[in-house]
Formats: C-alpha cells, structure tokens, sequence
C-alpha cells in the first residue's frame, strides 16, 4: 500500500491543480454577454438544433468501443503471462499461441465481414 | 542480473517453476470438439461466400454434434476410476470440470436433442428456413427487403448454436463455480443473440432477444453473487471443498494447496451460516431462472414466443437438460450436508411451479406461449424428482429429462409447419379442424400432447411414474399429490387443443401445412419414435438413467 | 496467488520514503512536467519556424524562451464562455477529468537510479508497481473520458464528432500500443518500470525488440492525437473537434493535457525501449560513472527531448491523413503486426529457456517461415482478385452511366452536359434525342 501512496498525493495535486484552473477560468476573465457568443460554433451559420440528450452518432464508433473491449481483455491476459513467461515453460506459450489464435479467429471474421472499414 | 543479458551471453536457462496444469485432453473431447467445430463455423462465415456458406455450415455442425456424442459414448464405455476409489469418474482439468456417469449421460442426451433441434435450424422449405435475412435491419426497412429478395439468411446460426451448445456441455459438469459461470455465460450470450434472429414477426423477436439478455444478467448476477457469497463462506469456489466446509461447519479448519506453490498450504477458516445459507439461496435463483422455475419463470413465455421456433426447441429441449444438470450436481455434491435446509425452498418452488405452469397455461391462446407454460410446468414436476435427493431422483429426471426433450422438439417442429400468410400460424383458433385437413400433422401432434399430459403408452408417463415414485420414496407424498393434480389441470388445455384440432370445423382461410423436407421430417419423426419407445419399451433407457445416476456426480 | 506470480521484481526500494521526500518528489514531477509543456510548446514554434524558414516566436525573454508563459496568462485572462446549450456539470468537468490523470502516468517514470538526498537514499522515481505500466494505460484510458465528456457535453456537432474521434483513435491505438508492452515484459520478465530499466543495462529494447518499437513509435502519435494524426481536431473540417466550445483556462486545460500526455508516451519511450536513464553506449563505455549519482537524470532528459523532437519533426514534416486511413492502420495493420510479432518472440524465448537443438531452432524457423510465405501468396491471389473485381465493377459502372444516366436511382448528370465543360463541342453537334428522356426519368425519380 505504501507504494500507492504517492501516486495518491501527486493525484491530489493535479486535481487540485485542476480546480484552481477552472477557478481561475471562472474569476479571472472578463464578462461582456452577447447573444451570440452563447450559441453552438459552427463556422457563423445558424447552428443545428440539437435534440435533448445529445445527437445521434454513427454506429461504427460503437463497434470500434466493443472491439476494443474485445482485445483490451486480451492484453490484460498477456501481461501477466509475459511477466512470467520463462517461469511457465512450453506449455504457456502452447496455451497462450491457442488462446490468441482463437481472439484472431473473431479478428478475421470481423474484418471479412467489413467491421473494420471506415467509409 | 537481467533476463536479457542472458539471452546475450547463452547463460543457463531459467527453470520453469510454475507447473504446468494436467489436463484430461480425453475426457473432456467431446466439449473440445463442439468448441473446435463453433470456432471453425466462425472461420468458415469468414471466408466462405454467402451463396456456399450454409451448404458447408450444415453438414460440419450436424457432424460435429454426431461425432461428440460418439466421443461421450467412448469416455463412458472407459474404465474411470475416482480418487476417492468408490464409483466412477473424474475431476479433469485441476478440478474444474467433473466428468462421471451423470453428467455423460446428460451431455449425451444435451448432444442428440442438439442434433436433432440442428434438423430444424437447417430446414430451407418453410419460408427459406426460420432465420432473417439481415438481423441488424430496421424491421420494415428497405434495407431488411434488400437482404430478404437476396435471399440472404444468417449462416451464423450455427456457429452460435455449437457454441452455445458447448456452453451447455460444460455448465452440467462444472466442477467449480467460476467455470459453472463462465459455462452458463457462453451458453446464455448465443442463445440471447438467436432469440433475436426469427425470419417473421421482427419486433417480437427482437422483444425476446432483449428482455431474455435482461434477464439473463440479472440472474447471472445473482449467481456471481452467490459464488462470492460461497467463497466467502468455504474459501474454495470448488464444489467438493464447499461440501467440505459445509460438513465442517462454521469456525472448521481445512487445509488447501496454494496452485502454483507446490508443497504450500494455505489453512481456510470456514465462514458462517449467514454467508451460506444467503449464498444457497441467490446461486439456487442463477440456476432456477434458466430452468425457469417459479417465481423466475416471466421470460419464458415471451422468449419462447419471440424467438425462431428452432432456436425455441433447442432451448426447450438442450438448455433445460443442461440447466437441471447443474442444479442437481450444485445440490447433490456442493449442499448435500445441507438437504434439510433446501429441501423446503425447493418444495415451494416445485409447488408454485407446477401449478402456476399448468393453471396459467389454460388461458393461452398462442401454441408456443402455450408450450412454454407447459414447459414450465414440466420443470416443476422434475424438481419434485430432485427433491428426493437421492440417485433414485436423480435417475428419474434424467429419464424425464431425455423423454421430454424429444417430445417438446417434436411438438415445436410442428408448429413451423402449420403457416399462413403471416409465418407460423401462431394462434389456437387457426390451429381448428386441423386434423381434417392434414390428419399425419395433427396426429403427431396430439400425440405428443398426450404425452406432455403424461397419458399411458407414452414416454411423458414413464417419466412423471418415476420422478413421483422416487418423490415418495423421498417422503414427498403432499408434493406429488400437487403434482398429480396439477398433471389433471395440464391434461385439461392438451385434450382441449386435440378435441380443437379434431372435432371443429377448419376455418376456410385456415393456416396450410407445408411439406417439409427431410429435416423437420425427421425431427418431427424422431420426436415421435422416442415418445412412443420410451412410453412403450422404456426399460433400457431406464436402466441406463439408473446406472448413470447410481454412482453419483463425482466430488 | 496473483502477487505469487508477479512477485519476480524487487520493490524493496520504494515505499519508504518520508513523507518531505514524498513531496519534493511530487513537485518535482508537477514542476518538470509543466515546465517541458511551455518548453516544448516553445521549441515547437521555434523548430517549426525553421523548418519552415521563418523565425517563430523570440519577443518574450532570450530567444522567446517566455512565450509559452505569456501564451498560459494571455488564456487565463479571456472570457470563460459557457454556451447555452452545453449540459453545464459535465462540461466544467471535462478539462479538468481530461488534464488531472495525464500528471498521474509520470508517477512510475524512473529519472535515475538510487541516490542521497539530505542523507536519506532513495530511487530517482516517485514510486514503483508490480504494475506500473498498466496504471500509464489506465491514466491515458481516464483521460478518454475528458475527450468524450467534452464533445458530448458541448451540444454541438462539430463537438461531438470530434470527441468521438478523439476517443475512438485513442482506443484503437491503445491496443496496438499495448501490444507492443508485451514483447518487453516478456524480455524483462516484470511489468515494474525500475526492473524494465534494469532489464535494459546490457542492450536496449529498441534494439532487441526493433519492431515493438517502432509499432510503439507509430501508435504514440496516434494516441496523442498529434500530427499526423491529429483528425480529432483536424481544423478543416471539424474546427476543433472536442474543445470547439472551449475558451479560456478550459481550452488551455485541454492543451495542457494534450502536451503532458506526450511527455508521458516520450517518457515510457525512454524508459521502455531507450534504456531508460542509462547513458548511451559510448559515453557509459568511457565513462564508468555515467550511471551513477545524478548523472542519469540528464541522460533521461536527453533522451527525453530526443523523442520529443522527433514529435516536432513529424508535425512538420508530415500531412494529416484520413480518417479511415487512420483506422486502417491501427486496426489492419499494426494489430496484427504486433500480434504475430509477440507469438515470434515469445516462441524464440521458449526456444531458448528449453535450450533446444540447432535442429529444432531449423525446424522451428523453417515452419515459421514457409507458413509466412504461404499466407503471403494467398494474401497476393486474394488481393489481386479483389484488384480485379474492382476493375471490373468499376467499367461496368461506367458503361451503365455513359449508356443511361440514371441508372441504379442516382439521378447522374449526363456525362457530357454542357455546363461540364463541353459547351462548344455540344452546341456544335445535334441535339441528342436520349437527353430529353433522361431528364424525364431524373424528374420521375
């Protein structure tokens, strides 16, 4: 736990930091209300009403974040394994070859069937 | 002195000091097989063009299923001695999974109800098969019209139903609780993905698909919390050492190898009764919900209904068999000290069960709902044989098991091919006259109704004769009293169904009867070949149920 | 047990600080970390200037040194705007979750070895973990949500696409870039930042592992979102993705996290694949001592400043791509790369902890090779089959459009309309009889 413990205090110190900005950011400036500094961005055309909720994306972004799910797993599994890959012999790797032929059996399928195209 | 200065300089090797687990590669083949085969599917929906993909699907997932039931017939026919010396099995793979008569038996039956639910998903005829054209379509869309002028169907139906299929090999013969759970996930994600998939009636398909992984997750959760609940409780997630704990009781010692520190023992305080009579009770609703026992049973009917009439039957037949495998060997190795605690739980839910299937039931108006109540109804009356708790209890259910598994397979075959305009002719009233116009069709289905009903000359008698009889031989009298009144309710709405089918007039726009091919002929035909063998000649299939229950699930 | 496995390294070391140590240590790293942003945004307008063959900035303090400085104060004192439309809460918070865990992943970073001060040894590091490199991906993970809240909260759409490219590059390369760890952990045999270095004393990672690290070298600007692959913010087309709706210290915040979050991949770079804080071959060859006392806190900054050159080169030096061609690469490419890589070394390590034969080393690398160029060729065919399909389709697509507009329901302008550029060679010839029925079926589509 000791070991932890500075990483707490340095996280102290960024959110602390943090604050100050938004803070500063709060105080600091100065306030002249116009109409239309307060309207979404969009290059000085009116901008796009959005819904309540925000707006509807594409899917793909959806797929991407599953995905990364998928394979984040597989590299929580590795980790350990390379760690103390010499302390496990032969069998790890055999295992760890099938464990990663499988994750790229749904890789390929996942590819052929075009979840990796962006267009 | 670092690793790689090593590799550099050619120093001696490092020793490999973590052992490598042993793992009965011959045991568990029938499970690898399925698995190998669902990957290979994967491989084949990757690389196969669509026109060739089912032709290619079909023939390995229907020889794959095959050849795993011949493997599990060859693991039986071994010679497999436990370590305890008495009976006859095995823990595999460093206790995880356990490997004895039951369980083969189960997987056996899990195997062949597989089969023959797989004749079904391949049957083209009706409707270009039961499956849609694009899954992830707007219903109503152009785009779901695109795919269904293609004629397109999702191939991938295969690959999930073998890899839900070996998730339902591994639940049964889980020998911890971390694999039961990862075997009832990999049995549960599939199957919620097919619910999803019917060709017609999108909405409630998808309906099904969504409140089914709801549901799903809940009581996946109730069994996770179960398991940490157990740890707790014994220090051990492994079946034997929580039956261990429990004899021991709360404040007893045992010592367990730390895996990977040969020779070290960590010494386990076992917990208190608080931890695992709660544990008892929320792993019992993880496993009750996928049998569908009341109070968990609300998914069933309208996942039943929802879902592909194949995809139906497999649940039916395959995950109840799996489910029960699971419950029994939870109840019969984990709490076996501890049968006067659950047994009146399970008296209640065997109760409720029973009756709230059978009563419920009579109000349907839809065959599958109607089926799906009376599946529920049936997974009432084979916990009165596990209440019993003994390898007489045990047998008759795996007896039931099998008998209702071809049964209920049968009677959903049925339902694909009685189709109007709008799919399956779902509702009971377009069921009317049937027996006038297509007398085979509505035979075979009144028969199985009878034997749903558990009328003699039919394998639902000999099933439910023996799961009462070892319920009182277990002093469950009162319980089998309900059961029998419950069966007379039940036989109610099934003579209902028959007396519809052959003493009213058909409607003039009635539903047709569609010729099937050899597929859900067979299905269809097995279905009432087993009913019939096992109500007529069931001896055999008998005295294998009691020889596989007799030696008891391996601790 | 976990901790049985991975107990390999030696941690004796850290955790015994004071509690002044612990703090000098965690100023230090604030102060270092926020002095390299405004120095590194300085020598960024500078080395681009000359690059380009402009000055850049040199009006505030000796050769402009203060720029970043006045940049930071000039931000502080604007308008902080918060638009009508923002979902308030979450939009405050966003630069502050995105800025806070970027300082946390440099808790780990080993500036040196062990050294006195006011008489109290300790390591030239805040802290050590049996899994110090997995809270450098979970930091960098955190900051996503910065990125995400930020677009999603800001209720606009430029906003909220940017953010959701934002987070879907930075996830995609994180995978790649994990990847690439695994190949080191196997060679050092410990996920502890202190051990990966010490594994390092004889050859660097960046040798051994030459395509660990150069995958890495790729996904670090990917997960930085920096130039060229920076389409988050990509001006011409989504004004500045995320933080459109940015001002004041909340934009700086999000610029703030952008350059500390390159610091810390050029400082994992250093420390994983450079030898963290070693001197370099030659100087610790002549020089026995390089390595001890405070000397390896230079070689660590030299190094440091090395790869964030090599940030400021490529910005220079590079367009931006496309966004597909962002993804491509990460998903198709340097994926697959890495994982076929890891199987490699993991396989030669087996190879050489189980002391094989020259025979099987043959056998080994043989199989490994013939099934390499089997995959190759079937890769070839199937390429060239797709080429050719494309070819194809592509002229029947051509012939159906020159024969009938209007084919496939797109109402196509006829190729050869007058206002394409044919107006002469048209009003010379006579009127086309199908042009009028093409108009026709445009206006019934």
């Amino acid at each position: 736990m000791e070991l932890y413990v500075p990483i707490l205090v340095l996280a102290a110190l960024s959110a602390g930091f943090a604050a100050v900005n938004l803070l500063i950011a709060a105080v600091a400036g100065p306030k002249r209300y116009n109409r239309a500094k307060l309207e979404a961005y969009e290059c000085g055309i009116e901008p796009t009403p959005q819904p309540v909720g925000g707006g509807r994306f594409p899917i793909k972004y959806y797929l991407t974040a599953m995905l990364f799910i998928v394979f984040d797993i597989e590299i929580i599994f590795l980790y350990p394994w390379a760690a103390s890959f010499d302390r496990l012999g032969i069998f790890g790797l055999v295992e760890m070859v099938l464990f990663i032929v499988t994750v790229l059996v749904a890789y390929v399928y996942i590819w052929r069937r075009g979840g990796l195209e962006w267009d | 002195m670092s690793l790689l200065a090593s590799a550099v300089l050619a120093a001696p090797a490092p020793t490999p000091d973590i052992p490598a687990p042993t793992i009965e590669y011959g045991l568990l083949s029938p499970m690898l097989l399925v698995f190998g085969i669902a990957v290979v599917g994967v491989l084949v929906e990757a690389f196969v063009p669509r026109a060739h993909r089912a032709a290619v699907q079909m023939p390995i997932t229907l020889l794959g299923l095959a050849g795993a039931f011949i493997l599990t017939i060859v693991v039986a026919t071994q010679d497999i001695t436990p370590a305890s010396g008495q009976g006859w099995g095995k823990l595999a793979a460093m206790g995880s999974i356990g490997i004895d008569r039951p369980t083969l038996f189960i997987q056996g039956t899990i195997l062949i109800l597989a089969l023959v639910s797989t004749f079904m998903i391949a049957e083209r005829r009706t409707d270009e098969g039961s499956f849609t054209a694009q899954a992830a379509a707007t219903p109503g869309s152009a785009a779901e019209r695109e795919g269904l002028l293609a004629g397109a169907t999702h191939t991938e139906v295969y690959p999930l139903v073998m890899f839900a299929v070996g998730g339902m090999l591994l639940f049964p013969a889980s020998g911890d609780l971390i694999t039961m759970f990862v075997a009832l996930e990999v049995l549960s994600l599939p199957l919620y993905l097919l619910c999803g998939l019917a060709r017609r009636r999108r909405l409630l398909s998808q309906e099904a698909a969504v409140k089914y992984f709801l549901l799903g997750a809940f009581s996946s959760g109730f069994f996770l919390f179960g398991a940490a609940l157990l740890y707790g409780y014994a220090g051990s997630v492994q079946l034997g050492a929580i039956a261990r704990a429990v004899r021991l009781g709360p404040g007893g010692q045992y010592a367990t190898e730390v895996y990977g520190a040969s020779g070290q023992f960590a010494q386990v305080t076992v917990g208190s009764n608080a931890l695992l009579m709660l544990g008892v009770a929320l792993l019992a609703v993880g496993l009750l919900f996928k049998l569908g026992a009341v109070p968990f049973q609300s998914w069933k009917p309208d996942v039943y209904q929802g879902a592909p009439t194949p995809i139906t039957a497999l649940m039916a037949s395959c995950t109840l068999v799996a489910a029960f495998g699971a419950l029994f060997r939870v109840f019969y190795v984990a709490f076996d000290g501890l049968t006067w605690e659950w047994r009146p739980m399970m008296w209640l839910i065997a109760i409720l069960t029973m009756v709230v299937g059978a009563v419920v039931a009579v109000t349907q108006t839809d065959v599958k709902r109607l089926l799906a109540y009376s599946s529920i109804a049936h997974a009432g009356f084979i916990l009165t044989g596990m209440i019993a708790a003994d390898a007489a209890g045990l047998s008759s259910a795996l007896f039931y098991l099998a008998a209702y598994g071809f049964t209920t397979i049968g009677a959903f075959a049925i339902v694909t091919l009685v189709r109007d305009a709008g799919g399956e002719a779902g509702h009971l009233s377009r069921w009317a006259g049937l027996g006038k116009r297509s007398p085979v069709i509505a035979g075979a289905f009144a028969f199985f109704l009878l034997a749903f009903a558990g009328i003699p000359l039919t394998s639902g008698f000999i099933g439910k004769f023996a799961v009462f009889q070892a319920a009182i031989a277990g002093g469950a009298t009162p319980l089998v009293v309900v059961g029998v009144l419950s069966s007379a309710v039940a036989a109610f709405f099934y003579v209902r169904i028959i007396v519809l089918m052959f003493f009213s007039d058909p409607a003039p726009d009635g539903p047709a009867v569609v010729v099937p091919s050899v597929f859900t002929s067979a299905a269809v035909a097995l279905g009432v070949a087993a009913t019939l063998v096992l109500g007529v000649l069931p001896q055999s299939v008998l005295d294998l149920a009691d020889q596989a229950a007799s030696s008891l699930f391996v601790r | 047990m976990s901790t049985h496995v991975l107990a390999a390294e030696d941690l004796s070391g850290f955790g015994t600080d004071p509690w002044w140590l612990i703090v000098i240590k965690v100023l230090f790293i604030f102060v270092f970390l926020v002095l390299s942003v405004l120095l590194t945004m300085w020598a960024e307008r500078r080395i681009l200037g000359r690059m380009q063959l402009r000055l850049g900035p040199n009006r505030h303090g000796p050769f402009g040194l203060l720029q970043g400085l006045a940049d930071g104060l000039k931000l502080g004192v604007k308008e902080d705007l918060v638009p009508k439309n923002v979902d308030k809460w979450v939009y405050i918070l966003a630069p502050a979750a995105a800025s806070a865990p970027a300082f946390i992943s440099f808790a780990i970073m080993p500036f040196g070895p062990q050294v006195s001060i006011f008489g109290h040894q300790t390591h030239l590091q805040l802290t050590d973990l049996p899994v110090a490199v997995l809270l450098v991906l979970a930091m960098a993970s955190m900051g996503v949500y910065g990125f995400v809240l930020a677009g999603w909260a800001s209720g606009s759409p430029f906003a909220l696409l940017g953010g959701l490219r934002s987070s879907a590059q930075v996830i995609s390369y994180e995978i790649a870039m994990a990847l690439t760890f695994v190949a080191v952990f196997l060679y050092a045999g410990t996920l502890s930042t202190s051990g990966i270095v010490d594994a390092q004393e004889r050859l660097w990672f960046a040798v051994v592992l030459i395509p660990s690290f150069l995958i890495y070298m790729v996904t670090m600007v990917g997960e930085t979102n920096r130039i060229p692959f920076d389409l988050p913010e990509g001006e011409g087309e989504l004004v500045g993705g995320y933080h459109t709706e940015y001002s004041s210290m909340k934009f700086a915040m999000f610029f703030l996290a952008e350059y500390v979050n390159m610091s810390t991949v050029c400082g994992l770079s250093v420390t994983l694949f450079l030898g963290g804080w070693r001197a370099p071959a030659p100087i610790s060859t002549i020089w026995p001592d390089a390595n001890t006392g405070w000397w390896p806190m230079l070689w660590f900054i030299a190094k440091f400043a090395m790869v964030m050159f090599i940030f400021i080169w490529l910005r220079a030096a590079m367009p931006r791509v496309r966004y597909d061609q962002l993804m491509k690469l990460g998903w198709k490419v340097l994926i697959p790369v890495s994982i076929v890589w890891i199987i490699v070394v993991a396989t030669m390590r087996a190879l050489r902890n189980a002391e094989a034969t020259t025979t099987t080393w043959l056998v080994v690398v043989g199989a490994g090779l013939a099934a390499a160029l089997v995959a190759l060729y079937l890769w070839d065919r199937a390429a060239e089959k797709r080429r050719e399909a494309k070819e194809t389709a592509k002229e029947q697509e051509f012939a159906t459009l020159k024969a009938k507009p209007t084919a496939g329901g797109f109402p196509v302008p006829p190729l050869r309309a007058a206002h394409y550029g044919s107006a002469v060679r048209d009003a010379l010839e006579a009127p086309r009889p199908e042009r009028g029925t093409s108009a026709k079926e445009v206006t019934g589509a």
